[in-house]
């Protein structure tokens, strides 16, 4: 598959005043997203993942390497129309939401009778069709969160870049948005998706990458991932817990987490002695586990900071 | 080329107030001015229609150096800049946002100006061309203000443009006349303050022309540092 974007060993140094001295907040980053997936950008605060995505958007420029995004250089202001893009604490103008909306689709060349009509469309896809005219001044931080994404959709962009975009929403509203993400998935587009909030990043992401103080510490796709290596869980019954070392007695039945390798021995052991095997299950660990994981994986590490 | 005219009529909807404030400030003026039956001289109400309409270049100042510092503050220039607008187009749209706010200060004291002073016999073409001086120098200021606000805060992107704009005074009394024309703001503000009932001055296109080519030269100097500029990083 194509990628859409493409960072290709891209450092990012900011100087920090009045010191000078040089913070390095991203350093050799290499990734691609593919054409028509969701994307999961994961890292704990200060890994770099905002940084990544302002230079992609263009707002920022790195201090070496480069970035490809839909076929042109970051920062390409043409490519952008085909771009939506999602702010982290999003700031918008102090408007009624239906003309702020058109606004920004106005500011990507839209006009007329479609814009109108995708205005309203994207208010009423994020739930606001109620409150479109009124300013978003007034509006909590869920609803300001939820009408930054309609203006990112206005344009029915190809790539969707989405910076903590269900932070501030409640469980409904990030059900309603994950609803959105894979709607527009399965219409072919690309969502690149950082955010905190793993357990949405584990339902909805085909691939995710973990960020650790500027560099990239693991990539794949999420369900390679979130196998635990080689791990594998069997549950049996009808034999004693002290027969077989190793087991942990959970609702009347005996669970033992092993190995791969030793999964035909302990299988065979439980058939000898009688008992009953009720699932064989590789194990799977929680993106949070994983995380957290990679997290202390990095501690000792520990280089410059981002 | 529609992103600047939306990112300039913006702009001047997120001055509403200060505008709104000026617009106030011109209409008291007014009716002091007419309406009242306080006593004036016909000289004075030229010398506060002359002052009043200076000060704008001051707020033209305020106006350029605060708007890229305002709107990275805020964040609300990511939206905007996420958008498929290059950064060359959103200047051109601070800068004409810029000029229209100092547009519609001096079209209103334009108005009342020319209503006011018409009646105590000053001619009202004068006005307009006056008017026009004061826009062409708002003009070049807001944009020589944009221009040192795209890597310095707005206190000193205010400071540093008052210097420039005040270097012909400072070349005059070197005895470097020639070029204190250099930079035609100061030129302008001359014409401006110098009319006089008796003298109501002929106009003067070559420092309004001169004020046109700089007001380019700077904004594609602000656009060439703009460009490079990490616009995500907090201000300072």
């Amino acid at each position: 598959m194509a990628a859409v974007l493409e960072f290709e060993g891209i450092t990012k140094e900011y100087r920090n005043l009045p010191n000078l001295r040089r913070l390095r907040a991203l350093d050799d980053f290499t990734l691609q997203v593919e054409a028509g997936e969701i994307f999961g950008f994961l890292g704990p605060n200060g890994a770099g993942k905002s940084t990544a995505i302002h230079l992609a958007m263009g707002f920022m420029h790195p201090t070496r390497g480069r970035g490809v995004m839909l076929g042109a250089p970051f920062g390409h202001a043409a490519t952008r129309r085909r771009v939506g893009f999602l702010a982290e604490n999003v700031a918008l103008y102090h408007r009624r939401a239906n003309r702020l909306v058109r606004f920004y689709g106005a500011l990507n060349g839209m006009g007329g009778p479609r814009l109108l009509q995708r205005a309203t469309e994207v208010l009423r896809m994020v739930g606001l069709q109620d409150h479109a005219s009124r300013n978003v001044g007034r509006f909590s931080r869920g609803m300001l969160q939820r009408v930054g994404l309609a203006q990112a959709l206005v344009n029915d962009p190809e790539l969707l870049i989405l910076d903590e975009p269900t932070s501030a929403l409640d469980p409904v509203a990030r059900v309603v948005v994950r609803e959105i993400l894979l709607a527009a998935r399965n219409a072919g587009k690309t969502i690149f998706l950082s955010s905190h909030l793993l357990s949405e990043v584990e339902l909805i992401c085909d691939r995710v990458a973990v960020l650790h103080r500027g560099r990239l510490v693991r990539q794949g796709r999420t369900s390679d991932l979130l196998h635990a290596a080689g791990q594998t869980e069997i549950v049996a019954r009808g034999i004693a817990a002290s027969q077989i070392p190793g087991a942990v007695a959970q609702n009347g039945a005996l669970h033992w987490r092993t190995p791969a390798a030793d999964q035909r021995r302990i299988m065979e052991q439980i058939w000898t002695l009688g008992g009953e095997v009720v699932s064989v299950n590789p194990l799977r660990r929680s993106l949070e586990e994983l995380f957290l994981e990679l997290a202390a994986e990095a501690r000792p590490s520990q280089r410059g900071p981002s | 080329m529609k992103p600047p005219f939306l990112i300039g009529f913006n702009f001047v909807r997120e001055q509403r107030w200060p505008i709104l404030v000026l617009l106030l400030w011109i209409l008291l003026l007014a009716f002091l001015g007419l309406i009242t039956d306080m006593p004036r001289g016909r000289e004075d109400l030229l010398f506060i229609f002359k002052q009043v309409a200076l000060y704008v270049v001051v707020f033209s100042i305020f106006f350029g150096g605060s708007a890229i510092y305002n709107e990275r503050k805020t964040r609300r220039i990511l939206a905007v800049l996420s958008k498929a607008v290059g950064r060359q187009q959103y200047l051109s749209g601070l800068v004409l946002g810029v000029t229209m706010c100092c547009g519609i200060y001096c079209f209103s004291l334009g108005m009342t100006g020319s209503w006011a002073l018409g009646e105590a016999g000053f001619p009202a073409s004068q006005v307009w061309f006056l008017m026009l001086c004061v826009i062409v120098a708002c003009m070049l200021a807001g944009t020589l203000a944009l221009m040192f606000s795209t890597f310095l805060n707005p206190f000193f992107a205010a400071g540093a443009t008052a210097a420039v704009l005040a270097a012909p005074v400072l070349l005059t009394h070197l005895g470097l006349a020639p070029w204190a024309e250099a930079m035609p703001v100061y030129a302008l503000t001359v014409t401006v303050m110098e009319s006089s009932f008796r003298a109501p001055g002929s106009p003067l296109w070559s420092p309004i022309l001169l004020a046109l080519a700089e007001t380019i030269i700077f904004w594609v100097l602000a656009a060439r540092i703009f460009a490079h500029v990490d616009i995500a990083v907090a201000v300072e």
